[in-house]
């Protein structure tokens, strides 16, 4: 048995960023209690509503989880379902369950994730019916290829990976017959912001290399050499939760600009102020008269300081560039 | 002497008496208190009959010693869980003490046990319609006079453990020497004794319900008077004011312009201080309400939560009574009208109509009470739906009128966080100030005090920088912005 290494700063990081899809989880669980939007799934996932959560943080997960869905939704109705998704880095996300109840499945949907979320996530799809179910239901045999770190159905696959060790993640998603053909949508949710840039680099380069008709859409903090974004940077340190990959995140065009200098044909990117004006304002209206907001101040600054970029890449033609807002 | 003739006489007198007072009831008053002295001396003898109990509880119902009867009716059930008459007298009393909730249980176990009692099922009846009623009531009532917790404090009993080593009260008093201590003791996170707390609020609340809602002052030449915006519950950027400019003093006054608690950490600490002081200076220490003054505010931003897990919740009703009689605004030489949110919805209104609101309250929907705590202050001219969907947003104009109107020269009001702590807009008619640095632990904004001299008026700004805190999650919130943004 080898000897245990010691525990080093990069696992002391790492697990400050895997404690980061519990803060999330929470915090939808808590937006979800509270209805902003409906996601069934997410109590099997987090039984507990927990703490009241600030208002402004209600609406900033409602305006990420819209926005997010609304680019999704589109890219898998315009390829008409023929296509995959790929969601690096997925955490407890409830999106293939919400596909499903939709009749909007990829042909395969894949998360990727390190090893011990993966298992967790795992554990929660063997032990409550409501998620193993659908998963039982697409798969076309009567077992489903399981192992401590991996899933593999039909339609469904998790995978437990380190994104910085790109080769090892492609190997996996090919073993799991992740199809280079197929028009392809990748989605990273405040991922890309914990690697460094050379490493969020190679991911969204690797991504531009393996599909030639494909959108990856990256949601995470924007918009950070102000005094707001030095505050959050401060205040995550503290956490010890590094944000080795805030050099990209000066601004929407540097956003866009690691997509198009890795091979990503065209990109467009907003910030959330701007993404939630452009949901629909009648939901709009029905959330905000959740719960008051005390300051309006605080929310802008949140929003403005999170994005969402879309960059694309069309041998196809499908018109994936007009996909928008 | 009955009892010196034996047990047995004892008992033969209580069969005989039990006897008259059930079978032919017209018992006066005289028979159910001889028939008490009897069960109590029967049951000196035989202290564990339940039928005793029960029956000495019907004789003090009959005689309005309501507390007794329930007391013993609660024996009775003690000694004998199975006696339902035990239960039908125990809820008897609680119906005769008003506790319905209490006497429906009770019922409800009657008619369980015994479904054909027909007395008992209407009993139960009467008494859910009761609690029903109460509930709907209690419901519907929004403002209504409720009683007062102080009148149900009984602070002079509360007694001080040995072991506790935190400030007291001198003779009942705030002194100077009890605030320095009880900031050092706040500083390291310690807890003030839950008697002086209440000794605190409950003599704050007697001190502002005396103040009118308008508080008129008059600054010599030579008097100067600090002005301090939203503190909301960070009290170590407080503590930081007074090191900067000084503990209040009558040499040395302070207004603090509403929102001492919600969203920051600390609230407790911030707002007791505040009163502490408000009850050493009165004439020198202001404290104007602020919208987070309130109980929508404090039960979905933090302050309610802090008061129960620290305290009780009955201490945080008595904090929503006493922030009911904070002041809504003030005067200085009447030329300096301070207030915590704006001006007003509409024009016409006067500084006489300040005096006459009726401010014991909860903040209505609208009119100037709601302005007062509420509104902000645009750029444009004239008036906005506001961003809050409270009150209203006023331009330069409408501030140019009310002052015009009321002899004025410029308002000083808070509300809004500020980058630089402060702003002045409307030509210097309209002053904001805040002070609550690096506001949620995210903002990054500066905060500022304004020094007001009594010999020009003139605003004189001085701003300064968050200082660390411990690392302690508000009650009820999570010091979300701080711990996550949006991971």
């Amino acid at each position: 048995m080898a000897a245990r290494r010691p525990f080093t700063d990069t696992d002391t990081a790492d697990e400050a960023v895997r404690a980061t899809c519990d803060d999330a989880t929470i915090c939808k669980r808590y937006a979800t209690s509270k209805g902003y939007w409906k996601d069934p799934y997410i109590q099997y996932f987090v039984r507990s509503v927990g703490e009241r959560k600030a208002p402004e943080i209600n609406r900033g997960y409602y305006a990420r989880v819209q926005g997010v869905d609304h680019l999704l939704d589109a890219f898998i109705k315009k390829a008409e379902c023929d296509c995959q998704v790929i969601n690096l880095g997925a955490g407890l996300d409830t999106t293939f369950w919400r596909l499903k109840d939709k009749n909007l499945m990829p042909r395969k949907f894949f998360e990727v994730d390190f090893p011990t979320v993966v298992a967790r996530k795992i554990h929660n799809i063997k032990t409550k019916p409501p998620l193993s179910k659908p998963l039982i239901e697409t798969h076309s045999t009567d077992s489903l290829l399981l192992d401590a770190h991996s899933l593999d159905s039909d339609r469904y696959c998790i995978i437990g990976a380190d994104l910085r060790d790109i080769s090892s993640l492609d190997e996996k998603l090919k073993k799991f017959q992740l199809n280079p053909e197929l028009p392809t949508l990748l989605l990273s949710e405040c991922v890309l912001v914990y690697m460094t840039p050379s490493q969020s680099s190679n991911v969204v380069h690797w991504a531009a290399e393996t599909f030639h008709t494909a959108m990856f859409i990256n949601y995470e903090q924007v918009n950070m050499s102000d005094r707001f974004g030095q505050v959050m940077i401060e205040n995550l340190q503290r956490r010890q939760c590094t944000l080795a990959g805030v050099e990209a995140c000066q601004s929407l065009d540097s956003q866009k600009e690691r997509f198009l200098k890795t091979g990503w044909q065209h990109a467009d990117a907003l910030d959330m102020i701007t993404v939630y004006s452009m949901l629909p304002q009648e939901d709009m209206a029905r959330i905000e008269s959740l719960e008051f907001l005390d300051e309006r101040e605080l929310l802008q600054q949140l929003l403005q300081h999170y994005s969402i970029c879309w960059a694309t890449k069309d041998r196809l033609n499908l018109g994936l560039s007009q996909l928008a807002f | 002497m009955l009892l010196s003739v034996g047990r047995i006489v004892i008992i033969g007198f209580q069969c005989i008496y039990f006897g008259l007072v059930n079978k032919y009831f017209i018992a006066t008053k005289k028979d159910y208190e001889n028939a008490i002295k009897y069960y109590s001396e029967a049951l000196e003898v035989n202290p564990t009959n339940a039928v005793y109990y029960s029956n000495r509880s019907l004789a003090y119902l009959r005689t309005e010693c309501y507390g007794y009867a329930l007391a013993d009716a609660t024996k009775a059930l003690e000694i004998d869980k199975n006696y339902i008459k035990g239960y039908y007298r125990r809820a008897t009393s609680n119906m005769a003490l008003g506790k319905f909730k209490a006497a429906l249980k009770d019922y409800e176990t009657v008619v369980r046990v015994r479904p054909n009692d027909k007395d008992a099922k209407m009993k139960y009846q009467e008494c859910n319609k009761i609690v029903k009623r109460k509930a709907f009531e209690r419901a519907i009532a929004s403002d209504e006079i409720k009683k007062s917790v102080v009148d149900s404090l009984d602070i002079e009993s509360m007694t001080i453990e040995d072991d506790y080593e935190g400030p007291q009260l001198e003779d009942g008093k705030v002194t100077l020497k009890f605030m320095k201590e009880m900031m050092d003791w706040f500083k390291d996170q310690k807890k003030l004794h839950r008697k002086c707390a209440y000794q605190i609020l409950v003599q704050v609340k007697d001190l502002l319900s005396k103040l009118p809602s308008l508080v008129e002052i008059t600054l010599k030449e030579t008097e100067k008077i600090t002005i301090c915006g939203d503190t909301h519950g960070q009290y170590y950027d407080l503590l930081n004011i007074f090191q900067l400019n000084g503990l209040p003093s009558e040499t040395n006054p302070y207004l603090f312009n509403g929102d001492f608690v919600d969203r920051g950490s600390f609230s407790l600490e911030v707002i007791v201080t505040l009163f502490g002081f408000k009850l050493l200076y009165p004439d020198h220490f202001y404290l104007l309400r602020g919208n987070h003054e309130t109980d929508n505010m404090n039960q979905m931003y933090g302050f309610e939560g802090e008061i129960k897990a620290k305290y009780t919740a009955q201490m945080f009703q008595l904090f929503s009574e006493v922030f009911q009689w904070l002041p809504l605004a003030q005067c200085i030489n009447s030329k300096v009208l301070v207030m915590h949110g704006g001006l007003f919805s509409e024009d016409g209104v006067t500084l006489e109509d300040l005096r006459k609101i009726e401010r014991n309250r909860q903040p209505p929907d609208s009119g100037p009470m709601c302005d007062l705590l509420w509104s902000d202050p645009q750029p444009q001219n004239g008036r906005s739906v506001s961003k809050r969907g409270v009150s209203c947003q006023f331009g330069p104009d409408v501030t140019e009128r009310f002052l015009e109107q009321n002899k004025l020269d410029f308002v000083v009001r808070s509300h809004e966080v500020k980058a630089e702590g402060y702003e002045v807009t409307h030509s210097g008619k309209c002053i904001t100030v805040f002070s609550a640095p690096n506001y949620c632990d995210q903002m990054g904004n500066k905060g500022a005090y304004i020094h007001l001299r009594g010999s020009d008026l003139k605003p004189e700004f001085h701003q300064f920088t968050a200082v660390p805190h411990p690392n302690v999650k508000p009650m009820a919130y999570a010091n979300t912005l701080m711990q996550m943004g949006m991971m």
